[in-house]
């Protein structure tokens, strides 16, 4: 297939999401997971992708190595600064073809969210760290061996001689993990997208990856597209946070916008229900009423409508809102506080709203 | 109520042992630790330190090696739980109920909600007729917000939140006075979270219950509990009101745990205390402490002696030499104002 070449203006954009949109085929109707999602990473940036489980999140992240189940059906543009080809859709390459495969693996790689279940028990652990030096790197094992040995070694795992010829059962949860970064960094990727790599964690595990990880970013000057629903590890990794709510991003900014000046509901929500340790014990953590709607048949408006405690009627479910920019960088979809200079969230009379709305 | 300082519950020297043909794995040793009615007591520490042994052992859902557990029924003499013969502690199980960690193993998927939830009634009470039992599910499932209408599903059509409040409603049904809730809230989604703990915290308040609540989440168990006790390798290293403990931990284990937690908020700098190592294998435990493979503070006394689990302060039990001694940074806490940020000590 023939890859189109796309104009980039950006200089250092490593991976631009544009207009994404994946739709489920099933027996009950067409499933929206993804319903139209733009976001972009720069070098060595790190991109945190926040949100319940069902937002569709994991298939964005799929979506971007080709790897999603056959029925999902994708739409628009993932362009990625490919080596040596320049800027490509990703998505028009053949999900099964050669020049995917070149970037699979090699400039685009993957951690995974149980480190358990991502390794086959079937082969060592070097065996398996191999498998992409060899695909990408050097036919020759010896020298594969030693880049794989010293990458294990990078990432902390002590004996890594020993380790090399070891099977994942031998290996303890934190162990794995930090394999698991091994195999994905062997090839120097530019772009890492990990999907919850430590929720399977203790917290003192935890820790440990995320500043692995963060050196290992340092070092190796690459993106990040940190995929997780904890709050708290998003505060410790990220530069900028997107909040995914029902298939679309309902807010984007800098990670300390995010939690000093949180615009969307969502995300107000999202960050209350969050008990924070040292402060002032309140009887209740705030929550958010009901669970994610399946994206079925999806009724007009804003899709946070039934669960938002500032929803207006007659504005909020009937039309959708946009994404829009509040300051720099820092873009929200909201009725509530699109465009309203100043606003501190929710002060934006609903008159106004409605007015656009009609 | 919180200020009645009846005691409920008295766990003394729990051990339990899961011996093999060739290693005996000490899961549990020597565990003690008293609780108040209408307390709720955080067990925290890493997977593998026994948290969950040692709440299973509790309920007497596995036999303990050694150890007793005094219970003070509403009436009567205290009993230990361990010793007392199955049919008194058929009787007694009402009092103590369980809500286990993943709300979608721990359902069987072939039962309705409303059958889920009678299996214990018809368990406890044979002799209860049909619609008195129906009458008690359908006001504990309005009580932890199932609707009503729905007991007739299954539970694959519900959400893991719904799941989760199905089991709640079934550990609550025999209007037990203890639960033991096994990471009840770490499978769920944290806006999932926060509407499951506010529902813990409400009945407590309501039907006067006692929680133990065993959870790797250090944040979540501060919010819940008044007491937090640590474990480690299959041993209590701490035991504290939750305050007393996250402001002034008295165990390097503790301050370690803590600086791990990842805050939701930018401005904090992680600044964690580095833990070596992994957890030690529980077959074949270090010498004397039990933590000195991975303590920062490690002496040659920790090498060799086990530390005793003492008080140092009058509620706070420590086990480690030296606990008065290292002044180890906590979690500062904000008094006036909410919502502050809050810094971490120095």
């Amino acid at each position: 297939m023939e890859e189109k070449k796309i104009e980039n203006d950006g200089k250092d954009i490593v991976l631009d999401v544009r207009d994404l949109r994946i739709n489920i085929e099933m027996d009950e109707g067409t499933l929206t997971a993804v319903r139209g999602v733009n976001f972009s990473i720069k070098k060595g940036e790190t991109l945190g992708l926040v949100g319940e489980s069902g937002c569709g999140k994991s298939l964005t992240s799929k979506a971007i190595l080709g790897i999603n189940e056959k029925k999902c059906k994708t739409t628009g543009q993932i362009v990625f600064d490919t080596d040596g080809r320049g800027m490509v859709d990703l998505l028009s390459l053949s999900p099964k073809g050669k020049e995917i495969r070149q970037v699979r693996g090699k400039q685009i790689s993957m951690v995974f969210q149980e480190p358990m279940v991502a390794f086959s028990p079937l082969y060592t652990i070097g065996n398996q760290i191999n498998e992409c030096t060899r695909l990408h790197i050097t036919k020759d094992r010896k020298k594969s061996r030693e880049i794989s040995l010293e990458m294990m070694k990078k990432v902390g795992i002590a004996n890594a001689e020993k380790r090399y010829d070891q099977y994942p059962h031998e290996f303890s949860g934190g162990m794995l993990q930090r394999a698991l970064i091994a195999m994905a960094l062997v090839c120097n990727p530019k772009l890492l997208i990990a999907d919850e790599p430590t929720t399977a964690l203790d917290v003192t595990i935890q820790a440990q990856i995320l500043e692995l990880m963060k050196e290992l970013q340092k070092d190796l000057n690459m993106a990040i597209l940190f995929i997780t629903h904890d709050l708290g590890t998003v505060a410790a990794m990220c530069d900028r946070v997107a909040v995914m709510y029902l298939g679309k991003i309902v807010e984007i900014a800098p990670v300390k916008d995010i939690y000093a000046a949180p615009a969307h509901p969502y995300t107000q929500g999202l960050i209350g229900s969050v008990h924070k340790i040292g402060t002032k014990k309140e009887e209740r953590l705030f929550s958010i009423e009901g669970t994610v709607p399946l994206a079925l048949n999806l009724p007009p408006g804003c899709g946070f409508y039934e669960r938002c405690g500032k929803r207006i009627e007659g504005v909020c479910n009937v039309k959708e809102p946009e994404l829009t920019e509040l300051s720099d960088g820092h873009a929200v979809a909201c009725h509530l506080c699109g465009g309203c200079q100043g606003c501190a969230f929710g002060a934006n009379s609903g008159e106004e709203a409605k007015k656009d709305a009609e | 109520m919180p200020n009645n300082k009846r005691s409920i519950l008295e766990i003394n020297h729990l051990t339990k042992d899961f011996p093999s043909k060739k290693v005996c794995v000490h899961a549990v040793s020597d565990v003690s630790f008293q609780i108040n009615e209408g307390e709720t007591v955080g067990i925290v520490g890493e997977s593998g330190c026994g948290k969950t042994t040692m709440g299973r052992c509790v309920v007497r859902a596995i036999p303990a090696t050694s150890g007793e557990v005094i219970y003070y029924p509403e009436k009567g003499e205290p009993v230990d739980f361990l010793t007392i013969d199955k049919n008194r502690m058929k009787e007694l199980r009402k009092d103590i109920q369980m809500i286990f960690q993943n709300p979608y193993s721990s359902l069987d998927p072939r039962m309705t909600v409303l059958d889920i939830i009678k299996e214990p009634l018809t368990a406890n009470f044979p002799g209860m007729s049909k619609a008195e039992m129906e009458e008690k599910v359908m006001d504990i499932a309005g009580k932890v917000g199932l609707n009503v209408s729905y007991l007739k599903r299954y539970p694959h059509a519900f959400s893991g939140g719904q799941r989760q409040r199905i089991g709640i409603a079934r550990a609550l049904v025999l209007k037990p006075r203890v639960i033991v809730c096994d990471e009840a809230v770490s499978a769920l989604d944290v806006s999932i979270q926060a509407q499951v703990i506010n529902l813990l915290k409400d009945l407590q308040r309501e039907m006067n219950l006692t929680y133990i609540f065993i959870s790797h989440d250090l944040s979540v168990v501060e919010h819940i509990s008044d007491k937090v006790g640590v474990m480690y390798l299959g041993r209590m290293v701490e035991y504290a009101e939750t305050e007393a403990l996250f402001s002034r931990p008295r165990h390097p284990y503790t301050e370690a745990l803590m600086s791990a937690v990842p805050v939701a908020d930018p401005d904090v700098k992680m600044d964690r205390i580095p833990l070596m190592g992994e957890i030690p294998n529980p077959a074949n435990p270090p010498s004397g402490c039990y933590f000195h493979t991975r303590c920062r503070c490690c002496q040659q006394k920790c090498k060799e002696v086990m530390p005793e689990y003492r008080e140092v302060e009058p509620g706070h039990f420590v086990a480690c030499h030296y606990a008065e001694e290292w002044e180890l940074r906590g979690f500062h806490y904000e008094e006036e104002v909410q919502g502050e940020q809050k810094n971490r000590q120095g």
